[in-house]
């Protein structure tokens, strides 16, 4: 049911997860109802995600053949995973040789403490940090503020994130919940500042409080897009400017990135690079991309002194050596979210952890426990769109369904489920049964629809079925019925 | 499932080799890379008609261009800061920019110019415009690739509210692949960063504001 939000700005507050708070199992069908129920929050994420789903169907046409070059992308990335263990010695090794230094993090907590200690040992007070996902994975900026440091997101809206005390809800653009009411309110208390919600004058005043920042940082902090194992460097997609100046004015840079980000080749950018903007925006580029590493050369006066590479480990080798290991190919551009039916209607909050949308559902179980999240992989009809926008092509539905394999392996599914499912088999195997209840149920679903051809609701355990949509009575005659008494074909029987 | 690992001391790395299968380090990838396929990675395929294409697509990317002959360069370019009030002027100290006077053009009509070697970083914050060179430029995109050096500091395209960049027809490139190709060629040391427009954000409502954290306006002037 909508209610009333006259008064009100959409700020995602129905479905606002903190991963602190959250509930363990998390309750998605809870989160999702609420969600589904805000028609504007509904109205404002589907507005969005359509723009860029369409602006992405443009873009994919000017390729001359977008399919092959998603295979390739596919099998690049594929192929850095199969060898993930030399690309990552050989990165290392470059990396060194550009003089930087390399950490490897087990866990979100090494890589939080291994951040802390660089700014420790440097005397880092202040942070510039743009926008990365495996940071939020992590949990970073907060870890940060805690131990007292400055620390301020530098990309607009996770600027915006961070100032309202909220979450991102989409990969690519983190506030894709939250209208410019909501947005103009938050700045108004923040900055001290008369109320105007015109996003020109809500940026213009991120751009001149954040432009101080810039200026008095002492440590960068950039995620990547890819890092190249033949060169030892990250590759950082921007459209702010504000990763450059993580790179270009701090005397430390860290750059902190996921194992499973290694390309073999330089070269292997002007692949991913057609495909990145293109699927996640509709750009043809970002309008930064930066190909960086190392420290400043001799003679230098900016760019950074120290340049720490931190590899995250978190739950990834776990996925290598698992089923899902092609789940690792992906490059975050949020293209199986703009094309997912269940995420347009619910936005990124209802997946109950960062990362959202169709490869959400996949991965969030991965990182954080199947059974914890076990509703996550039902929420998809299977219908293909993510399959179909993925530029590495991950099979996605096809990963759904061994993921719901598990959790029938794993017996998370509840006990009248499996009771039915093993009535049912046990149906199957006695064709006569199975007719014999099939015309049964035909029949107490006639008397339901009382003629109308619709079903209005259906009681206990099938009663969810009819709560939002009737449900079309069954025809007269079964299939079964329809098919033993088709006319004969008359070539057919010639 | 993904727990923290059972035995932390194993190092990453071995963990990746252990998920791979492995015990022993490979000296070499176990199958060659997949080859970069040219007829479906290239977008551009000729050489020919490149300043054309490079102009009409940096046009699309919202950048203001205009193509000069050498001897009208520094009056446009005079006039493309004067119409933005940029006074205070930041530029790298390029053999390119000092052979088309470029400097000494600006200083005559007024303009307070100051070149990388002879300022700090924080003074490119209190500057209008950054006029600089670049490393190449991508027809196929529409875009300008600057390489940071001792001489072209990574602030002048980036810090002040404007940036003019300063075109040779020698500095085109065709595709992404042939500005990779370069690049893996000579090493890429230094690093590079690829521009397509003035910084910009949809954020807020999907409403395209330009001028978030780098220059707001990006001129382009591509030499005949």
């Amino acid at each position: 049911m909508a209610r009333p939000y006259e008064d009100q700005t959409i700020d995602g507050n129905t479905t606002r997860f903190l991963r602190e708070a959250a509930e363990s199992p998390f309750d998605f069908h809870s989160v999702s109802t609420q969600a589904a129920g805000d028609e504007r929050l509904k109205k404002a994420v589907n507005n969005a995600t359509m723009r860029q789903y369409t602006g992405r169907q443009l873009q994919l046409l000017e390729l001359p053949d977008a399919d092959k070059l998603r295979t390739l992308a596919g099998d690049i990335k594929q192929h850095a995973l199969e060898n993930l263990d030399y690309y990552l010695e050989q990165l290392r090794q470059n990396v060194e040789k550009n003089g930087g230094q390399v950490h490897f993090a087990a866990t979100g907590e090494d890589a939080k403490r291994i951040v802390m200690k660089i700014a420790m040992e440097n005397h880092c007070r202040s942070i510039i940090k743009s926008k990365s996902m495996v940071s939020e994975e992590v949990n970073l900026a907060h870890a940060l503020e805690d131990a007292g440091l400055d620390v301020v997101e530098t990309d607009l809206g996770e600027f915006i994130v961070q100032v309202s005390h909220d979450k991102p809800s989409h990969i690519v653009a983190p506030i894709i919940h939250k209208d410019r009411a909501s947005i103009a309110k938050v700045f108004s208390e923040y900055f001290h500042s008369p109320y105007n919600d015109d996003p020109q004058s809500l940026t213009a005043q991120a751009r001149v409080h954040l432009r101080e920042k810039f200026r008095r940082a002492d440590l960068g902090m950039t995620g990547g897009n890819f890092l190249i194992a033949q060169t030892g460097q990250v590759c950082v997609v921007e459209n702010e400017g504000n990763a450059r100046q993580s790179m270009t004015t701090p005397r430390v840079l860290i750059s902190m990135v996921g194992i499973e980000k290694v390309l073999p080749r330089l070269s292997d950018l002007s692949v991913m690079l057609k495909l990145l903007a293109r699927s996640a925006t509709g750009q043809v580029m970002t309008v930064y991309t930066s190909v960086f590493g190392g420290v400043r050369t001799a003679g230098e006066k900016d760019g950074p002194e120290q340049f720490h590479l931190i590899l995250v480990d978190n739950g990834r080798t776990e996925i290598l050596a698992s089923e899902y290991r092609e789940t690792l190919r992906c490059i975050r551009c949020g293209a199986c979210l703009n094309a997912c039916p269940v995420y347009r209607k619910i936005g990124g909050h209802a997946y109950g952890n960062v990362y959202s949308g169709p490869i959400g559902a996949l991965i969030t179980p991965l990182f954080e426990g199947l059974h914890d999240y076990k509703d996550l992989p039902q929420a998809s009809s299977l219908c293909g769109a993510c399959y179909e926008a993925c530029p590495v092509k991950i099979n996605i539905p096809e990963h759904l369904v061994r993921m719901r394999r598990d959790i029938v392996r794993h017996k998370f599914n509840g006990r009248i489920e499996r009771l039915i499912y093993r009535l049912w088999g046990w149906g199957l195997r006695f064709p006569f049964l199975y007719r014999w209840i099939g015309r049964l149920q035909k029949f107490d679903l006639r008397r339901r629809a009382r003629g109308s051809g619709w079903i209005q609701s259906l009681p206990k355990i099938s009663a969810g079925w009819t709560q939002v949509r009737d449900m079309p009575a069954p025809a007269k005659r079964t299939f079964h019925q329809v098919w033993k008494d088709r006319p004969t074909d008359p070539h057919d029987s010639n | 499932m993904a727990q923290p690992s059972n035995e932390p001391s194993l190092s990453v790395i071995d963990r990746v080799r252990r998920a791979l299968g492995r015990t022993e380090p490979i000296g070499a990838p176990i199958n060659p890379p997949p080859v970069i396929d040219e007829p479906i990675t290239r977008l551009v395929q000729s050489d020919i008609g490149l300043g054309e294409l490079f102009a009409r697509r940096a046009e699309e990317n919202k950048m203001i261009v205009h193509r000069v002959y050498p001897e009208e360069l520094s009056p446009t370019l005079v006039r493309l800061l004067m119409d933005r009030n940029c006074r205070r002027l930041a530029l790298p100290d390029s053999p390119l920019l000092r052979k088309l006077n470029v400097i000494d053009n600006l200083r005559g009509a007024g303009l307070d110019a100051s070149t990388w070697d002879q300022m700090s970083l924080d003074e490119v914050y209190d500057c209008d415009a950054g006029v600089t060179d670049v490393f190449a430029a991508v027809a196929e995109t529409g875009s300008l690739v600057i390489r940071p050096t001792p001489q072209h500091g990574r602030a002048l395209s980036l810090v002040p509210l404007v940036h003019v960049a300063i075109v040779q027809p020698l500095d085109l490139v065709a595709d992404l692949v042939d500005l990779f190709d370069n690049a893996t060629r000579e090493g890429n040391r230094h690093g590079l960063t690829i521009i397509s427009g003035p910084s910009k954000t949809s954020d807020i409502e999907m409403n395209l504001v330009t001028g978030v954290h780098g220059p707001c306006a990006v001129g382009v002037l591509l030499l005949q």
